[in-house]
């Protein structure tokens, strides 16, 4: 059996992204995001039956299942002004914080973290100093000795059998790699205790939603979860209770582990508190909505411009008028016909291959433009957008870190170093902390709602004949997300999904302004071109939700290193 | 004690034969009925996230389409030996990268990763959007049942085949099938 197999089909990949980077003395001067990938895969909703649109979109991305799930229901409910029932949207709410938990556990620890922790240090650690270390940072138990000396010697035992595996493509004693071979161990010991916490995060969205990856209780106008708090086959008190001692958990971890180690690491890491900022334009939308027909969300909505935090503009509601009308979708520098930008109610998806031009088209992304300018979304826009309304939960959470980063590292950090590549892990644990303790605000919610003898869960649907429109919005874990839909006699005319990682990884617009990704890299300092850490630490701060390739150039335009970013 | 076995679909059912995995995981799962210590999951391209499917468990049985030499609709398998020799991509994993081995190796470190894998490879021939499965993806699909139902045979796993109407992909385009939710 000598045939050499790809488990990785190309097809699988939802997009690669592609970042071009161009160096001269050791710092980027110009970038490039672009999608390597066509899919238009909002093709295959046309003449479908709205009802059925969650469960295709779903299966928009393999991660981000219940995300796409979620902003399609809620686009159909925004079209037939369609009330949800307070047991829906708290089981809703439920299902989204349990996953964005598990997402920034696994985005940290798993996706972003090795590129500034070292594990080929890891063997000149010393336990017992790290252990003490850790327990003077934070209460959790599992930082003795043991635990860690256990964790080193899996690292040694990998190191010695001269296959490195998991870690054989890291940029181990790169430079700009500066923890001490104690903190190295603290943090890859809790790299393996993130795996059973984001297991956790998992179960709730396997309990409540029956199924994970996809989950099947969602239904336009409520959930399909039949409650009864003495069946077993239903909702019932016994499952709530499980579900309560998991949430438990997992904000136990998020509280004594992740956002104790964001911030150690980032105090250790100063500098890069002022490397990455780029757009300074932040979007994000309201969610986890309080009644029926959402006038009020616990988490708040609305837009910055420019790093203008006093002139912060709030979202009433999760589909607001001023954001229907504000966002645009560019195809300048995108491999599509057209010439202007256009509502994604009436976005068109005609493709224009011309292959990657610099200075013309160079991506299968569109830029989607709020009043014509480049938006940052993702955790910094919400935590940005909500400190700047003085929205209570955001504040002590952003600046009990804020503290925790400004006593270790000695400095005066102020809400203005978040506009940066560490900004953006900070602003995600922070954000962490927050739905950690709205989990339980939302299970008391919906526990309360059912003690009081409310059952119903759903409330049924109705099409008309004619034509309407509903924009259904989400503040998934990498930013806002919002599915477009057109009806036509209760079938599916038009469907567009304006995803968080095409604002952020959009190209050029008809400006000529970059996207997010493309703007937090310019002049990045790089070590070593070859090795080009810096250029990872900041697209992965972001979150990026596609495979990425990055190309490293330089001035004149000779490829120097080819590097993958994931 | 009784080994602990999920039988896994991976792939995207919105591209053509890429969805042949779920496809025959729907079958497994509609038309027979296992011991208890069986669970059947299409989990759709996981990336990393498939850590959490095979923490726990014993035995692996996962239906993939591949991409390889073979003519397409050929079913190839591969042991936990195969797929850990060609190690993780170029990088990091991605969050949409399949990520087979690198979830591999990461279950591997927390101890809790399966010993035995059997990845049922089919090789596919068109990955378009919302396509049909090509005929020989679909042939394909019936051999792949028949590995799945001879490893459990080997592993001493009962099932029993249920007599019910034969399952039928709820993705199909339109004029092929009208989608029911599940």
């Amino acid at each position: 059996m000598s045939t050499r197999i790809t488990i990785d089909p190309i097809t699988r990949i939802e997009g690669h992204l592609r970042v071009d980077v161009e160096v001269e003395n050791n710092a980027v001067n110009n970038a490039w995001a672009s999608c390597t990938m066509w899919r238009g895969i909002e093709t295959i909703l046309r003449g479908r039956d709205p009802r059925d649109a969650w469960m295709f979109t779903q299966r928009f991305c393999g991660v981000c299942t219940t995300v796409h799930a979620m902003a399609s229901v809620r686009s159909v409910e925004d079209a037939l002004k369609l009330p949800v029932p307070p047991n829906a949207q708290y089981v809703r709410n439920l299902i989204l914080i349990a996953h964005a938990l598990h997402d920034h556990i696994v985005h940290f620890y798993q996706l972003s973290a090795l590129d500034w922790v070292d594990i080929l240090q890891i063997p000149k650690a010393d336990p017992a100093a790290a252990s003490r270390l850790g327990e003077s940072l934070s209460p959790w138990t599992h930082n003795s000795r043991n635990e860690l000396k256990a964790a080193q010697d899996k690292v040694k035992a990998v190191a010695a059998s001269g296959q490195l595996g998991i870690f054989q493509n890291g940029y181990w004693g790169h430079p700009a790699m500066r923890l001490s071979p104690e903190v190295n161990l603290l943090a890859f010991a809790h790299y393996i205790q993130a795996l059973e916490y984001q297991r956790k995060a998992l179960q709730v969205v396997a309990m409540l939603g029956s199924k994970t990856p996809h989950i099947q209780n969602l239904q336009v106008g409520g959930v399909s979860n039949a409650i009864d708090l003495n069946s077993q086959s239903a909702l019932s008190m016994d499952k709530l209770e499980q579900i309560r001692l998991l949430l438990s958990e997992v904000a136990q971890f998020i509280n004594q582990v992740y956002f104790v180690d964001v911030c150690a690491v980032a105090a250790m890491y100063p500098e890069w508190f002022k490397i990455g900022s780029g757009v300074t334009n932040y979007l994000a939308v309201p969610d986890l909505p309080l009644d029926s027909e959402a006038k009020a969300y616990d988490l708040p909505g609305g837009v910055i411009m420019q790093a203008n935090i006093a002139g912060v503009q709030p979202f009433k509601t999760a589909s607001d008028a001023v954001f229907r009308e504000s966002v645009t979708e560019d195809v300048t520098h995108s491999y599509y016909e057209g010439s202007k930008p256009l509502q994604p109610w009436a976005g068109e998806t005609e493709p224009q291959f011309t292959g990657w031009t610099a200075d013309k088209k160079y991506s299968w992304v569109k830029s989607p433009r709020y009043k014509g300018q480049p938006m940052q979304v993702g955790p910094l826009s919400q935590v940005l957008v909500g400190y700047a309304q003085g929205h209570p939960l955001t504040r002590k959470y952003a600046d009990q870190c804020l503290q925790q980063v400004s006593a270790i590292a000695k400095v005066n950090a102020t809400p203005a170093v978040l506009h940066s590549t560490l900004g953006r892990h900070a602003a995600r644990a922070i954000r962490a902390a927050m739905l950690a303790e709205l989990a339980d605000k939302h299970w008391n919610l919906l526990v309360t709602n059912i003690s009081k003898g409310d059952l119903t869960i759903c409330n049924p649907p109705e099409f008309g004949s004619g034509e309407t429109e509903g924009v259904g919005t989400h503040e998934a874990p990498r930013g806002t997300l919002s599915h477009w839909i057109v009806i036509k006699d209760g079938k599916i005319k038009n469907y567009q999904a304006v995803v968080p990682s095409t604002w952020n990884a959009s190209p050029r617009d008809e400006n000529g302004a970059h996207g997010p990704y493309e703007a937090s890299l310019l002049h990045t300092p790089l070590a070593r071109p070859q090795e080009p850490l810096e250029v990872i630490r900041t697209v992965h701060s972001f979150d990026p939700c596609m495979a990425c390739a990055c190309h490293t150039f330089d001035a004149s335009g000779k490829q120097i290193a080819s590097v993958k970013v994931l | 004690m009784k080994k602990k076995i999920t039988i896994g679909g991976i792939g995207s059912v919105l591209l053509g034969d890429d969805g042949i995995g779920p496809y025959v995981a729907g079958i497994l799962d509609s038309e027979y009925q296992f011991d208890e210590c069986v669970t059947v999951a299409d989990l759709g391209t996981p990336g990393l996230d498939l850590v959490a499917h095979l923490s726990g468990i014993d035995v692996a049985i996962l239906i993939d389409s591949v991409k390889n030499d073979a003519a397409p609709g050929a079913v190839t398998l591969y042991r936990k030996e195969d797929i850990l020799r060609y190690g993780p991509g170029p990088m990091r994993v991605s969050p949409h990268s399949p990520a087979l081995s690198e979830s591999l190796m990461v279950a591997d470190l927390t101890g809790e990763g399966p010993t035995e894998i059997l990845l049922i490879g089919i090789t596919g021939e068109q990955y378009e959007v919302g396509a049909e499965f090509s005929a020989a993806a679909k042939r394909a699909a019936i051999q792949a049942v028949e590995s799945v139902l001879s490893e459990l045979d080997r592993l001493g796993v009962s099932y029993t085949k249920l007599r019910t109407e034969p399952y039928s992909a709820w993705w199909n385009p339109i004029a092929e099938a009208h989608p029911t939710i599940a």
